[in-house]
């Protein structure tokens, strides 16, 4: 992973991602920190993406690593955990039903992947579906829903449904740029997964990244293998 | 790993090792140098280009998470707060002294609607004590009543004087001002307070008797 990447590109996409995901827009500005439960997601998430092969947390510390690129990575790895929180907070209905169900979702499905330990593409496409269709039903279905600004009939299905669900299911009404806010968002977060430094070991095989700058213990183990074979 | 594969994988190796000890810049004592497809360019980064990168990222990244922070902390609620909370952390923030003046002016006409709009536009990031004291003290004089005194208002005077009291450098507003019968945050806080209590006092008739202060 180049210098550039590590210390300026991940560090700046993973802190507006953690600016960006706390942000709400009512009638007033308002930066809301994660909740706790976002907090497990966000391990989860992080230790999803180290079995996958996605993350090689030792490529951005490690003692073998100068202090300085260190400093770097650590500050990545940091950045990252801050951002998966407020990215699940984000994509999370703020309260009712919708909000217990997404959590369950959510914690069902990192384990589901934790176990099943899918490569790292298959595990990015993962995220992708995962997030994408919580940003559907959030900031699409969840808010059609609640939108106040509707007809009359609208307004008749929206008491109906409140009836039928005892007001469990409608959110409070978001601010029209909020949905735009967290779509790029997303895309930030997925483009910074997408940059972390891959690891070179997977399922027992060595893969050297194109373009990539090697550890010292990763090329003792190549020369291992070369000796056993 | 098949044969082929580590015998590929090893020809990598000793062509990194290569580069790595020809290439001084990116030699080092942990790091062997760029492993790259063999067709490609080697990627050479000056030693101190790259130490410039990292410090610089390092200051940024960490600069961009106290702000962060700092947003997540303060919780300005419109964009004219942050700024003026920024230009403040910096010691550069400054009141629209115009705007100011005519709140004073309309504060001490009794009319505190139009004086608290001037006062607003005056401090829009919230930062300055001062003008935040003149506003909890304009909720106090518009809110107070011989008979009773609203509670509404009373409640956003003391909302002001907290926040004029937590900008204050000590936690200590006052004002010199010969119009304004309370001329500390204190006092203005305890007599809002003591609006807002509900007391056997309340019923004394001798309140009938006291003044707006």
């Amino acid at each position: 992973m180049t210098a550039v990447r590590e210390a300026l590109v991940l560090p700046g996409l993973l802190l507006t991602v953690v600016l960006l995901g706390g942000m709400r827009l009512t009638d007033h500005l308002a930066f809301v920190p994660p909740p706790l439960f976002a907090l497990v997601l966000a391990v989860l998430l992080l230790g999803t993406l180290i079995r996958s092969g996605a993350l090689a947390p030792e490529r951005l510390v490690h003692a073998a690593r100068p202090p300085l690129a260190a400093a770097n990575g650590g500050l990545a790895l940091v950045a990252l955990f801050l951002a998966s929180a407020q990215v699940f907070h984000l994509v999370t209905p703020d309260s009712g039903l919708p909000r217990l169900a997404f959590d369950v979702f959510f914690l069902v499905l990192l384990l589901n992947t934790w176990a099943s330990a899918p490569d790292r593409t298959r595990l990015l496409r993962s995220l992708m579906v995962i997030f994408g269709s919580a940003f559907v039903f959030k900031f699409i279905l969840l808010a059609a829903i609640s939108d106040p600004s509707g007809g009359r009939l609208h307004r008749m299905m929206q008491v109906l449904l409140d009836g039928v669900t005892l007001g469990t299911l409608t959110q409070q009404p978001f601010h029209p740029a909020l949905g735009y806010l967290a779509f790029l968002t997303l895309a930030l977060f997925l483009a910074a997964v997408a940059l972390l430094p891959p690891s070179v070991r997977r399922r027992g095989r060595l893969e050297i990244p194109p373009g990539e700058l090697l550890a010292e213990p990763v090329m003792g183990e190549i020369a291992e293998g070369e000796r056993q074979h | 790993m098949t044969k082929a594969s580590v015998t590929r994988t090893f020809t990598a190796v000793a062509r990194i090792r290569a580069e790595a000890s020809a290439d001084t810049f990116t030699s080092g004592p942990q790091y062997i140098g760029s492993a790259t497809r063999p067709e490609a360019a080697p990627a050479k980064i000056p030693r101190m280009s790259e130490r410039t990168v990292r410090i610089g990222g390092l200051a940024g990244a960490i600069a961009y998470a106290a702000l962060i922070g700092w947003l997540y902390l303060q919780q300005p609620q419109t964009f004219a707060q942050v700024t003026g909370g920024l230009t403040s952390a910096v010691g550069a923030y400054r009141i629209d002294d115009r705007a100011f003046e005519e709140g004073l002016r309309f504060f001490r006409n009794d009319q505190f609607v139009e004086a608290r709009m001037a006062f607003e536009r005056a401090d829009p990031a919230v930062r300055d004590p001062v003008t935040q004291f003149y506003i909890a003290y304009s909720y106090y004089r518009q809110g107070w009543g011989r008979m009773y005194s609203d509670d509404e208002l009373y409640a956003l005077g003391l909302q002001a004087v907290d926040r004029a009291l937590a900008l204050a450098p000590g936690g200590r507003v006052v004002v010199e001002d010969e119009n304004l019968g309370m001329k500390s945050a204190e006092e203005l806080k305890a007599e809002l307070e003591a609006g807002l209590r509900r007391e056997m006092s309340d019923f004394n008739p001798a309140r009938l008797l006291r003044e707006r202060k």
